[in-house]
């Protein structure tokens, strides 16, 4: 079975680790505990009749002005930039982030999740994206587990391309 | 040789590509997991799918990563050199160091998060005070609106019942038509004060500077409540304690109105017995005269916590008394803030049973005066309106009636027209000692014909015109003043102030 390293990245409290837990344990918490460091979390991926092992990068979010080490796109094989769909801050500079993953990793491709779909509107979620001059791949929430398992297929599948 | 106490606190070892560990070349980290063999994997999954693309001789960097033992979590910082069959690996505890920068971290992140809420409420609370700013001007312009509307037809109540008192020769027909002026005067007072308030809520109450006679304005507002309480249980006396300055600058309307709220207060809740009312000069400096105007009664008194609630709006039927002794309960409300606008201090001392007594301390400017540029109320009885020509014009028939029997009594030739059409025509070719102007008129308003002054110089260049009007806020004023008007007379009016204000003007003219 191969093994694919992913990362997640993306500003602090947008819920890259409540993503992970809820794809990986299938649990969610409501309390915020800031990430410090990288956390490494694994779980095998089933798709098209093949299996992946996702090797999950969880690194500490950021702040919008501080750059993710380069070191940790190592051996990275795709990546998936998070944001909040309920806080500007975090989806109003993405093209910029997008671009510089890129440069970081030598990746070709990001995959981009608005999470949170919960605290909006259908109405006012559409507006959100609306705003955003880069397409975003899908909306989550892992609070309501809704399009998670979604979002980390779509990761592997892009790992292995 | 490693020193034992850091011997926890680093290992050094070496794998192969695909994890496992070769040789523990030095130190001990607190896993037993990192043993030959073992892979590294084990404890270090963030280093699967990385050993490989690592480059080649190069150190290779990788800080605050997380290795749990046991549930308990280590970070660690990585050295990672490749060579061609092995990967050199240091690894360093730095636990203790990032324990501080993770909580660090965390207040950092919750402290973004804690503005960012307290922006969004920010935000909110702005739109709310929006929202009741908007609110309260609708209620304000509603307010205005109505009392304007109020105040023509109370004009008309407050002089037919004059009238009445004045000419009716049955006593129960005067009396009763007194009850009716004082019911309607009663009624003017609140609606002054509902729009007064709403003024001051609206941040619209403008002061009028002008040099008043202090003592006059005192004199005439408390002789107006004198002539009231005339032959029943309550006496009221002024006490003048030292000299006043003659003249200051202030807004007469405003200060009586303040004394008027203060008197009437005191009458509503004292049966008999004296009410004094004080005036004082209580400290002076070059310029400025603060003067202390006080209200002393001898009524039923309130307590520690009546007083606490008296200043508040429409307060006064449970603060003061079980008993609703009528009025919107405004006027402490007003005092108050019309004090504070005059940058003045009302303070109450109270004891139940024994009596109240309201001061009001306000700074004034002292003026000085040319005496011809003031007509005092004495002076203006000696001016005669015998035979002056007056033009009234308004198109409400019922204040036209009775201006025309008010001054048809004082010997005026008048002239009565019901717009300010049928009036440029009349001022085109004939001369008057003054006009009595509505402001509200079908065809041509009053402020439009004022806009016209220049066709009709030619007999009433000098002719001083009076405004009548609802209107009373000071912007409107202002703006009649600026179109040429020599004064403004209020709506409703009593007889006097209609009398006094075309003398004045006759006189100054």
């Amino acid at each position: 079975m191969v093994s694919k390293k992913v990362l997640l990245v993306g500003n602090f409290g947008v819920g890259k680790t409540s993503l992970i837990r809820r794809f990986v344990l299938n649990e969610f918490s409501e309390d915020y505990i800031s990430t410090i460091g990288v956390r490494v979390s694994k779980k095998i991926v089933e798709f098209e009749n093949q299996q992946v092992k996702l090797i999950i990068w969880d690194v500490a979010g950021t702040t919008g002005n501080e750059k993710v080490p380069k070191a940790y796109f190592l051996g990275a094989s795709s990546a998936m930039l998070v944001f909040d769909v309920s806080r500007v801050e975090t989806y109003l500079h993405l093209e910029d982030y997008v671009q510089t993953i890129k440069e970081l990793s030598k990746l070709k491709e990001v995959t981009i999740v608005g999470n949170k779909k919960d605290l909006l509107t259908t109405d006012e979620l559409e507006k959100v994206i609306d705003k955003i001059n880069v397409k975003v791949d899908l909306v989550t929430s892992a609070k309501e587990d809704d399009n998670v398992e979604e979002a980390f297929v779509m990761l592997a599948k892009e790992s292995i391309k | 040789m490693v020193p034992t106490k850091i011997e926890d606190l680093f290992i050094q070892l070496k794998t192969d590509f695909s994890g496992t560990i070769l040789e523990i070349e030095a130190g001990k980290f607190v896993a037993d997991q990192l043993v030959p063999k073992n892979s590294i994997y084990e404890l270090c999954p963030f280093l699967e799918a990385s050993l490989e693309d690592l480059p080649l001789h190069e150190v290779y960097h990788l800080n605050t990563m997380l290795i749990v033992v046991d549930t308990i979590e280590y970070n660690v910082d990585l050295e990672l050199i490749r060579a061609i069959h092995d990967v050199s690996i240091l690894i360093h505890d730095r636990s203790s160091v990032y324990k501080h920068v993770s909580q660090l971290n965390q207040n950092r992140n919750d402290l973004i998060l804690l503005k960012r809420e307290l922006d969004l409420k920010n935000t909110e609370l702005e739109n709310l005070k929006i929202i009741a700013e908007k609110a309260n001007e609708e209620k304000s312009r509603f307010l205005a609106v109505m009392s304007h509307e109020i105040r023509n037809p109370l004009n008309s109540i407050l002089g037919y019942s004059e009238m009445i008192a004045t000419e009716a020769e049955e006593l129960s027909i005067i009396r009763y038509a007194n009850f009716l002026t004082r019911a309607g005067k009663n009624l003017r007072v609140i609606v002054d004060d509902i729009l007064d308030l709403s003024r001051i809520e609206a941040g619209r109450l403008e002061l009028i500077e002008e040099s008043i006679s202090i003592k006059e304005v005192i004199e005439n507002c408390v002789n107006d409540f004198r002539f009231q309480l005339k032959g029943g249980d309550l006496a009221i006396q002024l006490i003048e304690e030292n000299t006043l300055p003659k003249f200051i600058d202030g807004d007469a309307v405003r200060i009586t109105q303040i004394l008027s709220n203060l008197i009437n207060n005191a009458i509503k809740f004292t049966q008999k017995g004296i009410i004094s009312i004080g005036i004082a000069v209580i400290s002076e400096d070059e310029s400025i005269s603060t003067i202390r105007f006080y209200v002393n009664d001898t009524g039923r008194g309130m307590t520690q916590d009546q007083i606490k609630t008296i200043f508040r709006e429409y307060e006064q039927t449970q603060a003061r008394d079980q008993h609703n002794k009528g009025g919107a309960g405004l006027g402490l409300s007003i005092v108050k803030r019309l004090t504070e606008a005059m940058k003045g201090l009302v303070t109450v001392e109270s004891t139940v049973n024994v009596g109240t007594k309201f001061s009001v301390d306000i700074p004034f400017r002292r003026t000085h005066l040319d005496s011809v540029e003031y007509v005092k109320s004495e002076e203006l009885v000696t001016i005669d309106l015998i035979g002056k020509e007056i033009l009234l014009v308004d198109d409400d028939r019922l204040n036209l009636t009775i201006m025309d029997h008010v001054l048809s009594k004082e010997g005026c030739a008048l002239t009565l027209v019901g717009d300010g059409q049928d009036a440029l025509e009349l001022l085109k070719t004939k001369r008057f000692d003054a006009v009595i102007l509505d402001i509200n008129m079908p065809r041509m308003t009053g402020e439009e014909l004022m806009r016209k002054n220049d066709l009709f110089t030619e007999y009433n260049k000098e002719t001083p015109f009076i405004a009548l009007t609802g209107n009373t806020g000071k912007t409107d004023q202002d703006r009649y003043v600026v179109l040429g008007f020599f004064n403004v007379l209020s709506k409703p009016y009593t007889f006097v102030k209609l009398i006094d204000t075309l003398k004045k003007a006759i006189y100054k003219a």
